[in-house]
């Protein structure tokens, strides 16, 4: 219906390409849609659901026996969702376990991804509304999930950008942020040993002793292989003594 | 034997009415007030209250026809993208109602410095002369509002009233685009309205009436002026597409350019009666269709003739669906050019085919 030319884009707005060939292709589907026993495509959502990819992040759960409370979740969560919170559990006792504000978490995994035991998952459930904005805040044990193969986030390959060197699975030891010591500010208060939650510090004596109290010093030793770099230990440190060296 | 049309039918019951209040007042016994029981029973009153059922008899038909439009769009576009259509109640036939009580409950917004009078006015006059379109049409011979001698012609000045509001309703808003949209809706309204005329010039030339009664009738004794004046009949249906502002020409609330055209700042109940006065239109083009060039009410007699005109008219409504799932909007310029250049020469032509025909004396 368009004036002809050399173009040949123009052959598509012709009478032919632009209203027989479409109408043709509407009048065909409507005849194969509209025969008994077709049924569309519409998804009856609240009482069909769709089938939801094996990759697909829902809203974060979390296994209370494999969590060792180090925080990790806490310091990476990109949104500030997940604070630590104590509870009184029947088998565990009194522990610290993080609690997700889901209302303001954006599902990207990142808690999943960096946790060192797998105690944090990501789960399939999306249908999160409620009436209130406190019934999003989900306790740890409202956030618990029953673990299911593929919740928990493993890379076995790193992002290219990430490609330092060879590539590392989760908990390796190849690349791995380390605590580093300064000896000179320590002053033995063996903080770092009670917080520790995989048990990786050890305050070991030195051989020399204190000059004035005559007792042996104190220094802290980590043990790399139990080590799982949460960084708790450096935040507790009075004199900031450790520091956190990074994986090279 | 007289047929029994709506009018004489509803006569009797508003004859029964007069006479109920008659009895009544004659009851309460009292002399003075007796003269008015015997002035409701008279040719003026009864009249007048025919005249008023009639009216709103056909206009809640028609209105209802109208909406079952909307629906059925729905309905067949969910088809044609393999998805569900409407669902709310039975077939999804109150989805509209749901819908109307909607917007009914949003707020009237009025732009600030737009001319506020105007504003609402080009509504109310759009949607009250696209219902006055609606009484124009009749179903059959039987079922009908007015029947004047030249309701091919009333029905047409009236339809051509539209770029009208529209410009008004563009320009009171304040705002570029729908002063834009205005201009564009009006171009394309008047450049389609020409065509429209020629064809239907070529009608009168055929069946020597203005009067959809004598058209019908001459289609019953001849044949269906599809056949011969099939140039025509495209013409027509093209126009009609251009006229009720549907895809492919729906230019004036090109959103992807125009934000929503002229009806941009319309919101809330505005946007509502606009949607439901372009389906109203939509419709009369269906309807205009149907009467003109297949037969009308014209069928076979084993059911109503009313029927068959809702019949016809849902079909030629369909196809308008049809073409409007198939095919995409065009440009400004493309579209003056198909009006001007290419449906304006066709009606010409059909317009020499009527004149031949019936001086070759085959009508």
């Amino acid at each position: 219906m368009v004036e002809s030319s050399n173009n040949p884009r123009d052959k598509k707005l012709r009478a032919t390409g632009y209203m027989l060939k479409p109408l043709w292709v509407t009048l065909r589907t409507m005849v194969r849609v509209s025969l008994p026993g077709h049924r569309p495509r519409t998804i009856m959502y609240p009482w069909e659901k769709s089938i939801i990819p094996d990759c697909f992040r829902g809203r974060p759960g979390i296994i209370l026996d494999k969590c060792i409370a180090c925080q990790k979740c806490v310091k990476v969560c990109p949104t500030t969702c997940i604070k630590m919170v104590q509870i009184e559990h029947e088998t565990l006792g009194k522990v610290k376990r993080p609690e997700v504000n889901v209302g303001r978490c954006m599902m990207c995994g990142n808690c999943a991804e960096v946790c060192p035991t797998n105690a944090m998952i990501v789960t399939p459930e999306f249908e999160l509304a409620s009436y209130t904005r406190d019934d999003l805040i989900y306790d740890p044990i409202k956030l618990q999930h029953p673990w299911k193969a593929g919740y928990e986030i493993n890379y076995e390959e790193q992002l290219p950008s990430n490609m330092k060197g060879p590539a590392a699975k989760k908990g390796s030891m190849e690349l791995k942020d380390t605590v580093c010591l300064e000896a000179k500010k320590c002053i033995s208060c063996s903080r770092c040993e009670k917080t520790c939650p995989t048990g990786a510090v050890k305050m070991t004596d030195t051989g020399e002793v204190n000059e004035k109290t005559k007792k042996p010093i104190k220094r802290p030793v980590f043990d790399d292989t139990k080590c799982v770099s949460c960084e708790m230990c450096v935040d507790v440190c009075p004199k900031d003594c450790l520091t956190m060296k990074e994986a090279q | 034997m007289v047929e029994t049309t709506l009018f004489s039918l509803l006569h009797g019951l508003a004859l029964w009415i007069g006479e109920v209040a008659q009895w009544l007042i004659k009851v309460t016994g009292i002399k003075e007030i007796q003269f008015i029981g015997d002035w409701a029973v008279t040719g003026g009153p009864v009249n007048f209250l025919t005249i008023l059922l009639v009216c709103a008899i056909f206009m809640v038909a028609a209105l209802l026809v109208g909406i079952t439009c909307i629906w059925q769009e729905r309905k067949v576009l969910g088809r044609i993208m393999d998805r569900r259509g409407t669902q709310v109640g039975m077939l999804g036939l109150f989805q509209n109602f749901a819908d109307a009580i909607k917007t009914l409950l949003k707020e009237l917004i009025i732009p600030r410095d737009a001319d506020k009078k105007l504003f609402m006015w080009s509504v109310t006059g759009l949607i009250g002369s696209s219902v006055l379109l609606l009484g124009l049409v009749p179903w059959s011979t039987r079922f009908f509002v007015a029947n004047p001698e030249l309701t091919l012609l009333i029905g047409l000045a009236v339809f051509s009233l539209a770029p009208f509001f529209i410009m008004i309703g563009g320009w009171a808003s304040n705002n570029k685009y729908s002063m834009i949209g205005a201009m564009r809706g009006a171009a394309q309204l008047i450049a389609y309205e020409i065509p429209i005329l020629m064809v239907v010039l070529s009608i009168i030339i055929m069946t020597g009436s203005l009067n959809f009664n004598v058209i019908v009738a001459f289609q019953q004794t001849h044949m269906w002026l599809m056949f011969p004046l099939f140039i025509g009949f495209i013409t027509f249906f093209v126009c009609g597409i251009a006229e009720s502002e549907r895809v492919p020409f729906d230019l004036p609330e090109a959103e992807a350019e125009l934000v929503e055209g002229w009806q941009t700042e319309y919101g809330s109940i505005q946007w509502g009666l606009i949607m439901m006065a372009d389906y109203l239109r939509a419709y009369v083009v269906s309807a205009l269709i149907t009467v003109l060039f297949l037969g009308g009410w014209d069928g076979p007699t084993f059911l109503w003739p009313e029927v068959w005109y809702l019949i016809k008219v849902f079909f030629v409504f369909f196809i308008m669906i049809w073409v409007r799932s198939a095919t995409v909007r065009i440009r400004t310029d493309q579209l003056l050019k198909i009006g001007w250049k290419r449906l304006l020469p066709l009606s010409v032509v059909n317009l020499g085919i009527a004149v031949v025909m019936k001086a070759m004396g085959w009508f």
